[in-house]
This record gives structure tokens, sequence and C-alpha cells, in this order.
């Protein structure tokens, strides 16, 4: 496995150090383009932008470093296998389509396999309950979320008449806010805001890499991404600012408030996640230029602290054994190394200077400084109580783990799972002394998402303002709560949520198998009866357009001898009374109606029906051989409605058979399919270029039919017993 | 069991086998120009298979490795075409001259007929399978007809 890790980690670190070399020198964005069904102009299109640029760096950046850290952070020992560095790769690569999609299809499309590989990723350990139930909860949470987004995106690109996001522009009126909210649920649900937030928590059941690529630096910021890019969209829509903003706001407060009740590090971590994630979601949904801007700072500084104290906490749990913070303590003395990178990422994180969280911070401040009135006073507020709770919990996890105490005792270090660590953090301070290079980077990413934000740039020393006063009012306010915290001992919190949305999904099941019961009751004659019921009901219209003059009574004699044999044994299977006698009269009817095709010039179809009506009789012989000779006696209401029934379905396929052919509408396009099919397909047989060429994608999709249908009765077989009883079983 | 009961239909099918497997490659690759194609090569090489289950004749038994190898396959071949530059499924037609073929006409239709193919072969295979082909093989007929397995007959429940 660590070979197989260390393979995958230069496909990441190769794009990361491409999107590097054209970081912030203005050139051109590069586009590509695959189109796959011309016709419905869907297609894979590529635009590398400098947003999607700097995402690119991000995510294959601390992507490669979570590769080489993976390598340490499974022991010498570990089970060999290829599939946590395949899904990891496979998860890398869907985070890259998604950043640099440019048609909101492709990013769909990304989008999706981002949920699906974090499934398996997150369930890598799925000997356990507890992670099958955690992987679950997030699947079904982003993917609900993801059919939002998909109604979300069509309605959109309806709206503007182009799928391309670079060809946004600003939407209103109802389908507006319809876009905006339907957008909105889905960025929520994958970036964990409240309400949807419960899965990030339950995800932490996932190994340590994992959580530190996927839930601080790249698909939990899938959402925030969505909100980027279509934001300028809904500068507009009243309801995408006021809903962005409550969301955000509640998640940034309940994810602080969160961070300080929980014990296990790991989980401080996800709920301070959940919180930044809600000051970057606020940020969005005010829209203004420099709320943009400040959001692409935080989202940068994030990534970098976040995966850093990730990665640390995988490295104190592999060492220590335990995540607890209870008894953890000291590791300052015993693991100097991790203790400066952890302290150098906290510190980012609390926004304390000389470090890039500290300018990202200042400008989130700057931000609400700068709008008016209520909005004002609400996104401030919201802003400096969301701060000082991330001081609080920062200055919690930093003083229990590292700081005075009984040191715990720790295992040898491994150098594998150090170093990345030490690079991120590193790259924090970095990001503060080069901060003419790093604004180079984020202000063209931001002004290509707003173009006011081209105005902004992040300060390094702003001087005694007014955000300064307050930066340092947060520091201190959560200095102290943050100091109170940590004294309180006791049992781990019970998570609120999680158990209630498990409840519902396993209500959604019940409710399945409940309907399923019902409806499936497992009789043949019911269903067949029910389906001639509804075509009789569907064909009465025809009644009304009924005409008789274009009938004639055949083209050429033979048809009337064909259709009088199948008569004959249709009536002969009607009062045959054993069972493989009515499946071989049955037979007779298709043998003549495939003569009948042959008569009419199809012998393509003629063939087909033969050789169906062929397997349908030996597969009639091999399935008479459970039941009995002859079929049971029915009593004689239930004989009467199946006549009636059978009798009004033929009706109403005659009815509208003759309807139709009454009414052609149009000539048949019979000329064109030949020409093409002799020109463009290579063959004689239209009917089968059809099949394989003109039409080959219906082709395609009736063969996936046929395989999903194989494999249905694979399972028939298999379970032997109806819904009913299944039901039966789950309820005792 | 039929097999049991009649030698002359077991071998009688044992014999035809082969030329139904002919008659099958015949078809998948006239279909382009005659009548023919995947599907019906599918059918025939899915009745020798019923046919050959009915008196207990050797047969494939891998459903689902069939249905993925070809749906497989139809899928690797609609990407494929992709590499031409053109839409999904815009299938390429070659013409090559075989030393003692002549001239031979194929493309990319053939192996996604060929996928068709395994996909019908799969789903009789399956369907056997769940009409209970494998106790076919094992079980004894009774004096009624009726085999071992006793099974209520639930397509005839009365509502």
């Amino acid at each position: 496995m660590r070979a197989g890790l260390a393979t995958a980690a230069v496909a990441p670190a190769a794009t990361a150090i491409w999107a590097m070399t054209r970081l912030g020198n203005g050139s051109l964005p590069e586009t590509a383009e695959v189109m796959w069904v011309a016709a419905l102009d869907l297609g894979f299109v590529f635009r590398a932008g400098p947003f999607a640029l700097l995402m690119t760096t991000i995510v294959s950046g601390i992507g490669a470093l979570v590769f080489v850290y993976a390598t340490g952070y499974f022991a010498p020992g570990a089970p060999a296998g290829v599939r946590f560095p395949v899904s990891l790769l496979a998860f890398s690569c869907s985070m890259l389509g998604l950043v640099l999609a440019d048609s909101v299809w492709t990013l769909f499309i990304f989008w999706e396999l981002t949920s699906i590989t974090s499934f398996l990723l997150v369930g890598h350990k799925h000997e356990s309950d507890a992670v099958q139930v955690a992987a679950r909860r997030a699947l079904m949470i982003t993917g609900t979320g993801g059919l939002a987004l998909l109604a979300g995106l069509m309605v959109l690109s309806q709206q503007v008449g182009s799928p391309l996001l670079s060809d946004l522009e600003p939407v209103g009126g109802a389908a507006g806010i319809v876009a905006a909210l339907l957008i909105l649920a889905g960025a929520a649900t994958k970036s964990a805001q409240v309400p949807f937030h419960v899965w990030l928590p339950g995800a932490m059941a996932a190994p340590t890499p994992v959580s530190a690529y996927l839930h601080s630096a790249t698909m939990v910021k899938a959402g925030i991404l969505l909100m980027a890019v279509t934001g300028s969209a809904f500068a507009d829509v009243a309801a995408w600012k006021v809903v962005g903003f409550v969301l955000g706001s509640a998640s940034m407060l309940w994810g602080g408030i969160g961070a300080l009740r929980h014990r296990d590090a790991k989980l401080i971590l996800a709920w301070g996640t959940i919180s930044q994630l809600g000051l970057l979601v606020t940020l969005l949904a005010l829209g203004s230029g420099k709320a943009v801007f400040a959001a692409a700072s935080i989202l940068v500084a994030h990534a970098l602290f976040k995966a850093t104290l990730f990665l640390v906490v995988g490295e104190i749990d592999i060492r220590t054994g335990t995540r607890n913070i209870d008894d953890l303590g000291g590791l300052y003395r015993s693991m100097p190394l991790a203790t400066g990178a952890a302290l150098l990422a906290g510190l980012s994180m609390a926004g304390a200077p000389p470090l890039l969280g500290f300018v990202a911070k200042e400008a989130a401040i700057e931000a609400t400084l700068g709008l008016a009135g209520f909005e004002r006073v609400a996104a401030l507020s919201v802003v400096v109580l969301g701060s000082v709770l991330t001081v609080a919990y920062t200055t919690r996890f930093l003083w229990t783990v590292f700081g005075p105490g009984p040191a715990t005792t720790v295992a040898s270090r491994r150098l594998a799972m150090t170093m990345p660590a030490a690079v991120l953090a590193i790259a924090g301070v970095a990001g503060f002394v080069a901060l003419g290079w790093v604004n180079d980077i984020i202000v063209p990413a931001a002004s290509e998402l707003n173009a006011e934000a081209a105005s902004y740039l992040l300060i390094a020393w702003p001087g005694l303002k007014t955000a300064f006063v307050i930066s340092m009012g947060i520091l201190a306010a959560g200095t102290v709560l943050g100091g109170l915290a940590s004294r309180r001992n006791g049992a781990a919190p019970a998570p609120i949520g999680a158990d209630q949305a498990d409840r519902g999904l396993d209500g959604v099941l019940v409710f399945g198998r409940i309907v399923t019961a019902r409806v499936q009751h497992g009789s043949l004659p019911v269903y067949l009866a029910t389906m001639a019921a509804t075509v009789s009901l569907a064909a009465t219209p025809f009644l009304f357009d009924l005409s008789f003059a274009h009938l004639i009574w055949w083209d050429q004699p033979i048809q009337m001898v064909l259709a009088v044999a199948i008569a004959a044994s249709a009536f002969m299977g009607v009062f045959v009374n054993s069972r493989i006698g009515a499946a071989l009269t049955l037979g007779a009817v298709g043998i003549a109606a495939s003569g009948l095709f042959l008569v009419h010039g199809a012998p393509d179809l003629a063939l087909t029906q033969l050789l169906v009506e062929t397997i349908i009789v030996v597969g009639f012989v091999i399935g008479l051989g459970h039941l009995g000779r002859s079929f049971p006696a029915v009593n004689d209401g239930w004989r009467n409605t199946r006549i009636v029934i059978s009798v009004a379905g033929a009706l109403a396929v005659m009815a509208g058979l003759i309807a139709t052919t009454a009414n052609p509408s149009g000539t048949a396009p019979i000329p064109e399919l030949v020409e093409g099919a002799v020109n463009d397909g290579g063959g004689n047989n239209v009917v089968n270029v059809i099949l394989t060429d003109t039409r080959a994608l219906d082709t395609l999709g009736e063969v996936v039919v046929l395989a999903t249908v194989a494999l249905g009765i694979l399972a028939l077989a298999k379970t032997r017993t109806t819904p009913a009883e299944e039901l039966a079983e789950v309820a005792s | 069991m039929i097999a049991s009961r009649s030698p002359v239909a077991q071998l009688g099918i044992r014999a035809a086998s082969p030329l139904a497997i002919l008659a099958a490659t015949y078809l998948l690759f006239a279909g382009h120009n005659q009548p023919g194609g995947g599907f019906a090569a599918g059918l025939v090489l899915g009745a020798v298979v019923a046919l050959r289950t009915v008196v207990a004749l050797q047969r494939p038994t891998h459903s689902t490795g069939l249905i993925a190898g070809g749906v497989g396959l139809v899928c690797a071949t609609a990407v494929t075409t992709l590499i031409w530059g053109n839409a999904l499924l815009d299938q390429q037609v070659v013409s090559i001259t075989a030393p003692v073929l002549g001239k031979i006409k194929t493309g990319t239709a053939l192996p996604f007929d060929i996928g068709v193919t395994a996909i019908v072969v799969g789903l009789v295979v399956a369907l056997l399978d769940g009409l209970g082909a494998a106790d076919l093989a094992t079980s004894r007929p009774l004096r009624g007809g009726r085999f071992t397995r006793n099974q209520t007959s639930k397509d005839n429940v009365t509502p």
C-alpha cells in the first residue's frame, strides 16, 4: 500500500507544479473541451482561470502532501491493498475536475463523483458498524443536496441561456429565487452547513489522511466553490443573501460551540471546520467585492492551517494511541516538531499576527465594516462572535494537548507524517512574509468572481484602525473563554442531530418496504390485469378518433391465413387446461406473428420474434417443472373480471391501432434513414445500422436495461420471499 | 429429466449446437448488410443454452460475468469513438483487404454488437437460473411428471 501511495503522490505533485507556474503571471486562461453528445450540447468543458488555478494548487498541492503523509500513517505492517490509494487518487481527480469545470454539467458530474469517492474513503474501515452508518449518512445527505443542485443548475442555465459558468449573468424573478435556493441547498449539504452538518463529525471515522484532505481543504470547500462561481448570477436575488447569511451565521456559531463541547481532538477540528465554512458562506452570501475578496483569502488560509492541524492530530493519534484531549498533555516536550507546526497553524486559525490567517481575518472584518445599516450590525456581530469562539476552541485545543502538564508517552517519530504538516505550517508564515506575492495570486482570483474585488489588497500591518482593534479584542476575549473552557472536565457530549438523521433515513427505507409490500403483492394475474386495465383506460381518447375508411382486408391473401392462425391459437390458449398446452399455443401465436412480419418485408423483425418465441417456450418447459400440470380452479367472479379486462385490453389495442393508422403525423423519414445508413454507417441493413450507429445511444440504454433486468432476475431468484414476508421479518 | 427419457433429444441438441453457434457467428457478421445482428446472434446462442439446459448438457453458468463483460464492451466502444473526435457512438467503418477472404468491411459497430450478444446470452442464462435450471440437473422426475422441489404456485393466487 505504501508504494502505491508514494506512486500516486506523483500525479497531484505534477499538477500542483503546473498550476503554480501559471499562478499570478497574468497568462490567458487555458480551456479544453470534449463534446460527447453534440446534439444535446453535452460536453466536458474546462477552463483554468485565476480562481480555478488557485484551487488547483490547493487541491493538488495538499493532495501530494497527504499522499506522502499516508505512507507514514499506514504502518509498515498494514495490510496490503490498492483500494485506499486508488480511491484517494480518484477523489483527487474528481476534485480537480470540479475546480476546473466551466460547464454546469461538468461541474455536476464531478460534484457527484466527489460524493461517491468520499463515501468509499469515509467507509474505508468498513468492518465497523459505526463507520458504515457514518459513510451512509454522508452519502445520503450530500447525494440529496446533489439532486437539488442538479435542479438548480438546470434552472440557472435555462435562464442564462448557456451552460457555461464563464457566460453567467445576473438572473432575477421567481426562477432566480428557485435557482438560488436549490444551489444553496447543494452548497449547504456539501459544505456541512447547519442543519445539514451532521454528516461531517461522523465522517471523522475516516482515516486521518482522508479527513485532512477531504474535510479541510477540498470536498467541504466544494460548496464554497459553488457559491463563489455562481454568486455573480445571484447578485440581485435577496433570497440568496438572506438564506445564505442565516445558514452561514448559524453554522459559524453552532460549529464554534460544538468545537468547545467535544473532547475528541479530531471532532474539535471537524466542528471548527463547520464554523469556518459558515464564515465563508456568510461572506459569499453578502457578495460585495470586499466580502468575496475576504472569502478567497480565508479559503487559502483555512486550507493551509486546517490541513496542518488534521495532520498533526493524526500523528498524535498514531504515536499516543488516543485523540481524547483529557488523556493528552505536555506534548511540547515529547513532540516538539509537531507542536511547532500545530502552534503556527493554530495561531493562524485564531487570526493572530504575523500569519496568513490574521490578514485574512482582518479582511473579513473590514468587509463587514464596509457594509451599511442593519446588514453591518448583523454581519459584524456574527463575525466577531464566531471569531471569539474560534479563538476559544483553538486556545483550549492547543493548551490541553501541548501545554504544561505530565507529558503523554509517545512512540517514535515518523518523518513522513511530520514533514507534510511542517511544510503546510511554514507556508502559513511564508504567506504573511511574502504578502505581495500572495496578493498577486488572490487579487486576480477574487476579481474573477467579483470585478469589484480588484481594488483590494491584503495588508500586513494596517495600523491602529478599527479592524485591528476589533481583532485584538477578539483575541483577548477568545483566549479568556478558551482558558475557562479548558478547565472544564466531563464526559464526551452526545451528538445532536446525527441519530435523528439516521432514523429519518431508516424511516425512508421502511416506508419503501411498506409501499413495496402493498404494490408488489406477488400475484402475476393481478399484475397483468392491472396493466391491461390501465391500457384500456389510456386508450379511451382513441375511441373518439375512430374511422374505418382506410382499412383494407389484406395486402396479400397469405396475411389472412396467418391472422386466422393467430386467432385460432389464441382461442385455443384460452380454453386449454394444461399449462404446457397453453405455453405451446402462445408459441404458435408468436410464430404466426413472425410470419406476418416476414410477409411485410421485415426479415429482421421476423427472425428476432422467432428466436424469442423459441427461448420463451423452452423457458416455459423449464419453469413449468415447478408448477402443477394444469391451472388451478378460480372462482367465477374473478374469472369474469379477468375476461372483461382481457377483452377490454384487446379492444383498446385495436382501437389504438385503427385510430393511429388513420391519422399518420407526417411521412416517415425513410429515404433519409436509408441514405444515412448506406453512406454514413456503411451497411445495407438499415434496421441494424439504426441500432448500432444512427441511434446507438438508444441501443446502449436498452442493453443496460437488459443487463439490469438480468441482475434483477438473479436477485429475485435468490431471495425467494415476497416483499410482504420481508416486511414481516423486518418488523419482527 | 428429459435427458434420461429421451436420449434422442439429447443427442440431437448436442449435434446441433456447433451448427447453431456457427449460425450465430454468421448472423453477428452478416448483421450490417443482411438480416441478423448482435441481438439475433445472442438469441440463437441463448436458444442453444436453453435447449442444452433442458437436456442437462454443459452450458455457460456465469451470467454476471457475461453481462458485466457485455456492458463493459459496449461502454468501451461507446467511449472509444470519442478518440476520432466524433460524438459518442459515432461508429467508424474500416475496410481491410485480407489474403483469402478478399475485402472485408468492418468497424467499431462489431465490438458493440459482440457486447450486445454477450448481454443477451447473459440475460438468458440468468433467466434459466431464475427459473430454477440449476435444480433441473439434479432433480428426478416423479410419476406424475412433477419435479421433487415443491413450491407453492404463487402465480395463481386469487385475490
